[in-house]
């Protein structure tokens, strides 16, 4: 471990990096089971799902050190090398952040004593494939832990999941905005699934009208910010009341004369939450699809745009051509720029900016 | 013209519903009026249709719109079908790791492929003398009948997986492995669909965002 925290402090002083990840990947080439070693009699808490992973685990990070030693994973780590950089730290507590795909691997090496799973929509189908493929190794792994797994269940995805794990605790918020994106067909049995607006009910018996708890939320942030209070609770920590924008990867700068306000949107299911939320006349798109981004841009078709209609709408990115042509057919009339600059010298005063992954770091550093 | 999006909440999972879009607007740009119709799982495929889209799905979305479609004739229609609706089509396809009845529209079939095919896809299509690229993410092989002709010749990508091609052309049948949308990706594909559907040539779409589109994207394919 010496090694790594000096290929880390290394990585961090002369290249100039966060250190973090290189830390992790010298530790794991060295021992392999330093995940499963370094877990050792620490309460460990994971954290996945498609949308809200990143911030929903800094809140739950927060909520727990009122009740001992948190470590946590630095943002957006949340592969095996980023879980082993956080738990080089000592603590009682490690509230970590999971890759739906490495979640399986994590939750045997970890052996955690809760898993809290937010949401799973399609994401970067070229990685993922298909969002039932993904569910279905949660399936497997849930039914081989001990651990506490509480999730959301008007997702019918995380439903199936919770009804194999032997521990869970399954939270409703009376149903989503409307149906499930990709919850057509019932995970469980292949049938057709029935929705009347965000409560389902399958001939097989899933169904998210019976709840262990209820709330009501009208925003992911919430309904997050609940989870995350739930899974606290489980451990003893009383309820906490959060700032809803800090559960929102939402980052204010200034870019010549355009004040930005800048959210981070990944897949379909993000971009909706983000569109929904533009309250303005002026705004900014950016879009990428490097492989983070995901590598193909066909979903595009698959977010309604129209709420766009009317505005000062600026596109700009790798890809801001598809989305561009995009919004053309769907009545958008939108400006295509080459580069950020160019989107920001158009505007004066509060602009609204929808930046794809890999260009809301490049913006917010 | 009534452009019928059939069970996309089945097979939607790709933005394949985009075809729809697309048809609907270049039609409008030619002066045609033209009408998306969206029919769910649970409600009768129109026949006064004009174009019948299928779209990709994830397995059991597929099985359970294949077992929907089951009766309704395709023959003498104009159709396009995409990666699932493309297999559906078929005599036979797998899906949920078995083997599952197609639907016998097209005479071919699809096996489980050696590995998935997952990128970037150009094929040059005899037919329209042009190249098309989409996005492929697929498990199946298809092998089309002796006879059969495909939509294209494979230049990068997999296609059907066997030949060396992608998709087929029964008549006015159309069948691919192309996401993208295609028909937002080579507006020349969604302009002959139109044309085989009003049964005669269509005035001229002008819309240079649409070739820059597709130009941008055959270049970096």
């Amino acid at each position: 471990m010496f090694v790594a925290r000096l290929a880390g402090w290394a990585s961090h002083t002369l290249l100039g990096k966060s250190g973090e990840t290189i830390a992790g990947r010298v530790l794991l080439i060295l021992c392999p089971n330093a995940i499963s070693q370094l877990s050792t009699g620490r309460k460990i808490i994971l954290v996945s799902a498609t949308n809200g992973k990143t911030s929903t685990t800094r809140a739950l990070a927060g909520f727990m050190s009122t009740a001992g030693s948190v470590t946590s994973s630095k943002s957006g780590s949340n592969l095996a090398r980023g879980v082993a950089s956080a738990l080089m730290t000592e603590s009682e507590y490690a509230v970590l952040e999971v890759d739906e795909l490495h979640l399986p691997f994590v939750v045997d090496a970890t052996k955690p004593k809760a898993v809290l799973l937010l949401n799973l929509t399609r994401d970067q189908l070229h990685r993922m494939h298909e969002v039932k493929r993904v569910a279905d190794r949660w399936k497997e792994m849930a039914s081989k832990s001990g651990a506490t797994f509480i999730a959301d269940i008007d997702d019918p995805f995380l439903n199936y999941v919770l009804a194999s794990a032997s521990n869970n605790v399954r939270v409703s918020f009376g149903g989503m905005a409307g149906r499930h994106p990709d919850g057509a067909v019932c995970p469980l049995c292949g049938a057709y699934l029935d929705w009347d607006g965000g409560i389902y009910s399958c001939i097989c018996g899933l169904a998210n009208q019976v709840s262990d708890k209820k709330f009501s939320a009208e925003s992911a942030a919430m309904r997050n910010q609940i989870l995350a209070n739930i899974t606290a609770e489980y451990f003893g920590v009383p309820w906490h009341e959060v700032d809803l924008s800090t559960l929102e990867r939402k980052v204010s700068k200034k870019f010549i004369n355009a004040d930005c306000s800048i959210r981070l949107t990944k897949n379909p299911a993000s971009w909706r939450e983000a569109l929904a939320g533009v309250e303005g006349e002026k705004v900014i798109l950016i879009l990428n699809s490097r492989e983070v981004d995901g590598i193909d841009t066909s979903w595009l078709w698959d977010v309604d745009f129209s709420g766009l209609r009317g505005k000062h709408v600026v596109v700009t990115g790798e890809r801001g051509l598809d989305l561009a042509y995009r919004l053309h057919v769907q009545g958008v009339i939108a400006e295509l720029v080459s580069d950020f600059d160019s989107a920001a010298a158009k505007f004066a005063g509060p602009v609204e900016v929808l930046a794809a992954y890999t260009a809301f770091f490049e913006l917010v550093g | 013209m009534k452009i019928i999006r059939i069970h996309n909440e089945l097979l939607g999972t790709y933005g394949d519903r985009g075809n729809a879009d697309v048809l609907a607007f270049r039609a409008g740009l030619a002066g045609v009026t033209a009408h998306i119709i969206d029919v769910s799982y649970r409600e009768m495929i129109p026949t006064d249709g004009d174009i019948y889209l299928l779209g990709g799905a994830e397995d059991a979305a597929q099985v359970l719109s294949c077992t929907a479609l089951k009766g309704f004739d395709f023959k003498n229609r104009v159709v396009l079908a995409v990666c699932a609706g493309f297999q559906i089509l078929g005599n036979s396809y797998f899906a949920n790791g078995v083997k599952q009845v197609g639907l016998g529209v097209i005479d071919m079939e699809t096996i489980p492929g050696s590995s998935r095919f997952v990128g970037d896809i150009k094929v040059h299509s005899d037919l329209l003398n042009i190249e098309l690229t989409g996005f492929e993410n697929h498990g199946g092989q298809t092998n089309l009948a002796y006879g059969i002709t495909p939509l294209g010749r494979v230049i990068t990508g997999h296609g059907n997986g066997a030949g060396g091609v992608d998709g087929a052309v029964v008549g006015n049948i159309f069948g691919t492995y192309l996401h993208g949308a295609v028909l937002a990706r080579n507006p020349e594909f969604a302009d002959l669909l139109l044309e085989r559907a009003l049964g005669n040539e269509l005035p001229r779409v002008n819309d240079p965002l649409a070739d820059e589109y597709a130009k941008y994207r055959r270049s970096i394919i």
